[in-house]
């Protein structure tokens, strides 16, 4: 019997691994189905991939780091992709697996072996694990904060009144009371919907609307200290919000922030950080506003890095055929912004899929539309009485647009969506800065002494690093050496050089004047650069 | 000769035994008023500590006077010193941390080393003077301090053993982004331990020997000729570069890490990459979240004779300064001009400069608490005079010539023949010896002044009177006589501490409300948990008033308990 059992378990083990081995991808993976399919990138790429964790959350749940590419991975300039930003938006997550997978798919192809002998990719599927597995839970909602117990209202009790699933179909959506004193009444564009009374029209509230579950404090509020959290993006130093929702007692409070921080702050190759998450710069790409900073703090993008962020937007349409995209949503302590403003690199951030919506309409009633034009009519769960013991007596319902609905595809579309973002992410990818010297000319001056010059030239269409990072601490400056050999002086010129840095398809000249024969060894570059030398022989 | 011998070594212990530990004769002494006259712990105060010598006086005040002190690490510096925190507290009053506490540290900044002594000597202060003043005994009872002497003690090793250390703690940092960590710092040319000025020689140069004061150089007149020049301070090339001491060990400010109002070095130079990024900043954190009875905080620095408050930006940051809290915050900060001649009060951002994630922004704004940071050391104190403050008099007339370093010809391996010297690292920014003990005697007082004024409650008034139906009327009045509130404006509006609670004990409540108007019988009252009343703050030099509907016997207890504002408790008999 047990053999059979074993036997029966082995069976079980095979199937799960060969199915994910099969590339069509029709859900989306929970924690453990991700940890798996990170250990099977790792078992089967050994050479182009490695993975670890970077920490363990308050909730037990790894941050999984998967590097790709080759020789000294952190000496080469590095590409970040960040999935899980915020938990709700569980696509950033297939997105960021998705690249994963098929870099090293394609690892012993030519063009992506060509890639990864260049730049090396850092992949965080999932920096908000926490939050996220709650879609694959039995209550599924719309979770953001970490497992962390935090006093969301203030009163000093935490984690006291979280949702109930009142109507036990598993999912968290509204609860509204028929009551003279609400404010809502049905939406005229469509009665599903439930939309705010305009007193100014004429028109006067019929319902309550909250969020399903009860007041289980008895504080008049519903649902607003459910269990966690903080959310990590909003736990950041950028516009970070003190005594915030979500935002933590200090900006990067939690494990999984600090750890993603020094991560990130240790790699001084990393150029760009791209983010599959809420945030939107490729969709429509950002403008600076500068002039009237308060205290001096820079908070839209710089003039001289708008080009780029130009670019690649139009890259992202061109290549994944997505178009109008709805304004990016703004958050406070995010880790796209602060990816730009605070850790100084190039950043990028996408939800990577979204659904057109008609423009002046309600939100939701257009999604509603585009659900049942898409064949996704299930998208509405239909007003059904509760009892709701906050109400006795009164007429309660349940209903609503599904949670994650309209931030995540169906899961059908997956591989369609992973498909675009990747073949975006290859041609970003290979605008990396990359150095070079031209022009390497030596002029005997007589006397024994001769002077070389060279030009130090940027051949990637990205800048050695963004304007923005040029104020910051925590990015390197190129250093260009020049080695004498014995018997040899620099009589002009300096042996250490510092450029701070080269746009694309920029150079800088330098020259220095040498007495004595032998060979001169220059080195230029930094870690987010690459490093090129050349040696002069002097003779 | 063995003889002599032994008599010699008994003669050497018993000369060293008394010192170590012991109180000495008490006939060969006579009080001074304000002072122990015969301290268990024999200390002088016009030298400073080093970390060894900190630890060993806070041991020895552990073991004098284990009813009142306990020593604990808060956490570990970078290079794994202890963070030590003295708890000081009458014990047999209550627990330490049911009782409103003070926090006091020094020594944030490496070259400010003198907030560690003004900590310590409070700390010894406090202990020695509990058995002969009342005021002293009797602030213990209701108080608790915390004392932290050096919370960046890496440094401090540093600064007393090796050479000028940079304002920070020493976690190597690349403060010229060239990929190398502390690669070129200061050299001590000429292995004094000191740091000091290169001058050479030079016909172009702008400077020349005073006449009057040959240590002193004086800017020439324009037009006349030059004998020297000034190169910096000591040190040389390391890294080749072309800079000189670009990248010295440690390089930012442990006062910029502090998590509110935070922003990065482009806007706050010494940030770091995000606030708490330093391991002793850690230590002190979690402490002090730990211990919500704090209610006020000083952070020593130096120097200039400040006493700093709040808001350190324009137009405040995160935090509000409410008209109340503005009251108090000033009221304490002008009695200390008072205690502290030669001290200003002064608001950071308005008067030195604006500051991003300092230490006192999240005291006030994070923590709730209210928080000073003197500057200690000023010119004026050399000869309390504002208008005489020349330096190189003072040396001579009053040390003796001992705080200069005497110009010293060095090789230089760029510059060639030069010389160093100058005021040396203990002579400028830090107190000389004989003024020590003063300015820690009043910055110990201002301390104390600050921690007698948080908040007092006391229960009174309390009337028991028989109403209809069996039931009684229990009223109580419960106030706070000091200056400070249980609740800061800020600490209100962010609800960072729990409100205070107003319990009965002994009956079973029916009806508990707050009477907001005594004669007229205006009543806010409590529906859920009628027992323990909830009272958002209780300001102080004010009172609150209550009433609960009990049935019971009429053996009643009222507690009044606040996070800030203590623990109290009254019995009805």
């Amino acid at each position: 019997m047990r053999k059979i059992f074993r036997k029966l378990f082995n069976l079980i083990i095979f199937l799960s691994v060969f199915h994910l081995t099969i590339d069509a991808q029709n859900q989306y993976t929970g924690y453990n189905s991700m940890v798996n399919r990170i250990r099977a990138l790792s078992d089967k790429y050994p050479k182009a991939c490695s993975v670890r964790s970077l920490i363990k959350t308050e909730g037990g749940k790894e941050i999984w780091l998967i590097t790709i590419g080759s020789g000294k991975m952190d000496s080469k300039p590095g590409i970040v992709i960040a999935g899980g930003v915020e938990g709700r938006h569980i696509l950033g997550r297939e997105l960021a697996l998705g690249m994963a997978s098929s870099l090293l798919k394609e690892s012993s192809s030519v063009e992506v072996k060509e890639l990864l002998d260049k730049i090396t990719f850092y992949i965080l599927p999932d920096l908000s694990p926490d939050a996220s597995e709650q879609f694959f839970s039995e209550m599924k909602y719309e979770r953001t904060g970490n497992a962390r117990a935090t006093d969301e209202d203030h009163d000093f009790v935490t984690d006291e009144d979280g949702f109930e699933d009142l109507n036990k179909d598993g999912l968290i959506t509204l609860v509204r009371v028929e009551d003279p004193a609400g404010k809502f009444i049905k939406s005229s564009e469509d009665d599903r919907i439930m939309a705010e009374a305009d007193l100014s029209k004429g028109q006067s509230g019929k319902y309550l609307v909250f969020s399903e579950g009860i007041d289980n404090d008895k504080d008049g509020n519903f649902n607003e200290d459910g269990p966690g959290g903080v959310d990590f993006n909003r736990n950041f130093t950028f516009n970070y919000e003190s005594f915030g929702p979500e935002s933590g007692m200090y900006p990067v409070s939690e494990p999984e922030t600090r750890a993603a921080a020094d991560f990130l702050f240790d790699r001084y190759n990393v150029y760009a950080v791209l983010t599959f998450g809420p945030q939107d710069n490729l969709g429509e790409p950002l403008k600076s506003a500068s002039g009237g900073e308060k205290n001096g703090i820079i908070k839209s993008i710089l003039k001289e890095d708008e080009a780029l962020n130009k670019l690649l937007s139009d890259k992202y349409h061109e290549i994944t055929g997505m178009t109008g995209a709805p304004p990016s949503t703004k958050r406070k302590g995010d880790f796209f912004e602060w990816a730009y403003f605070h850790y100084g690199r190039y950043s990028f951030s996408t939800p990577g899929w979204w659904f057109s919506a008609e423009k002046d309409k309600n939100d939701e009633v257009a999604f509603l539309k585009y659900a049942e034009k898409n064949g996704k009519g299930d998208a509405f769960i239909p007003w059904t009485p509760v009892i709701h013991p906050d109400f006795p007596g009164k007429k309660a319902e349940v209903g609503g647009i599904k949670p994650f609905i309209l931030t995540n595809p169906l899961a059908d579309s997956l591989d369609v969506i992973i498909m675009r973002n990747y073949n975006f992410i290859k041609a970003v990818a290979s605008m990396h800065p990359e150095l070079e010297f031209l022009d390497i000319n030596v002029e005997n001056q007589g006397e024994g002494i001769q002077r070389i010059s060279l030009k130090l030239h940027n051949s990637g269409i990205f800048a050695t690093s963004p304007k923005i990072g040029e104020e910051n601490m925590w990015t390197r400056v190129m250093r260009i050496t020049a080695e004498t050999s014995d018997g040899q002086s620099i009589i002009s010129g300096q042996k250490v050089q510092k450029v701070e840095r080269l746009e694309g398809n920029q150079s800088a000249e330098f020259s220095w004047l040498i007495s004595g024969k032998g060979s001169v060894k220059i080195t230029a570059g930094a870690l987010n650069t690459g490093t090129v030398s050349t040696t002069i022989e002097l003779r | 000769m063995k003889k002599i011998f032994s008599t010699a070594v008994i003669l050497v212990f018993s000369l060293l035994l008394p010192v170590v530990l012991m109180a000495q004769n008490e006939e060969m002494f006579y009080r001074a008023a304000g002072s122990p006259e015969n301290p268990k712990i024999q200390t002088s105060w016009n030298k400073y500590y080093t970390n060894q010598g900190i630890a060993d006086l806070c041991k020895k005040l552990v073991k004098a006077y284990p009813g009142l002190v306990t020593m604990e690490t808060a956490g570990k510096s970078y290079q794994g010193r202890d963070i030590i925190v003295l708890t000081i507290t009458d014990r047999q009053t209550g627990k330490p941390e049911q009782k409103p506490g003070f926090w006091i540290d020094g020594n944030i900044h490496s070259v400010e080393l003198q907030g560690s002594e003004m900590a310590l000597y409070t700390a010894w202060y406090l202990c020695e003077m509990y058995n002969d003043n009342a005021f002293i005994k009797q602030l213990l009872k209701d108080k608790t301090f915390y004392i932290a002497p050096t919370i960046n003690p890496d440094a401090r090793e540093y600064f007393t053993s090796v050479g000028l250390p940079p304002r920070s703690g020493l976690v190597p940092t690349d403060n010229d982004r060239d990929g190398l960590f502390d690669e070129d710092g200061f050299d001590d040319l000429n292995n004094d331990k000191n740091i000091n000025q290169m001058r050479r020689k030079n016909p172009h140069g702008d400077y020349k020997v005073d006449p009057k004061n040959p240590r002193r150089l004086i800017h020439v007149e324009p037009g006349e000729k030059g004998e020297y020049e000034f190169l910096g301070p000591e040190g040389i090339d390391n890294d080749g570069d072309g800079l000189v001491n670009e990248d010295g060990p440690g390089g930012y400010d442990g006062n910029r890490d502090w998590g509110f109002n935070w922003q990065p070095e482009y806007i706050q130079g010494g940030a770091g990459k995000y606030p708490f990024s330093l391991p002793e900043n850690n230590a002190v954190r979690d402490f002090v979240m730990k211990h919500r009875n704090i209610t006020g905080a000083q952070s020593f620095h130096n120097y200039g004779g400040m006493i700093l408050r709040g808001p350190s930006l324009k137009e405040g940051g995160a935090e509000i300064y409410t008209d109340e809290d503005e009251e108090v915050i000033n009221s304490i900060g002008k009695k200390g001009e008072l205690i502290l001649p030669g001290y200003k009060l002064l608001t950071l951002w308005k008067d030195l400069y604006p500051v991003f994630g300092g230490e006192l922004d999240w005291w006030y704004g994070a923590m709730g608490c209210f928080v000073y940071s003197n500057e200690l050391w000023n010119s004026y104190l050399m000869f309390y005079d504002t208008t005489k403050n020349d330096p190189y008099e003072f040396d001579k007339l009053l040390l003796f010539e001992d705080a200069f370093i005497p110009w010293q010809k060095v090789s230089h391996p760029v510059y060639g023949e030069i010389e160093v010297g100058g005021f040396g690292k203990n002579f400028g920014r830090l107190h000389p010896g004989f003024m020590l003990e003063t300015d820690a005697h009043r910055n110990a007082a201002f301390c104390i002044y600050n921690a007698f004024q948080s908040p007092k409650l006391e229960i009174t008034d309390v009337k028991v009177r028989k109403i209809p139906g069996g039931l009684q009327e229990v009223t109580a009045t419960i106030e706070n006589t000091r200056m400070l509130p249980t609740h800061s404006g800020n600490n209100l509006k962010f609800k960072i501490d729990p409100p205070d609670y107003i319990s009965l004990e002994g009956g079973t409540v029916i009806a508990g409300m707050i009477v907001e108007d005594k004669d007229n019988n205006i009543n806010r009252e409590q529906k859920k948990n009628p027992g323990r009343l909830e009272i958002r703050n209780i300001p102080g030099y004010s009172h609150v008033d209550v009433k609960w509907i009990v049935k019971g016997s009429g053996n009643y207890a009222i507690k009044a308990e606040s996070v800030k504002g203590g623990v109290t408790s009254f019995k009805v008999l």
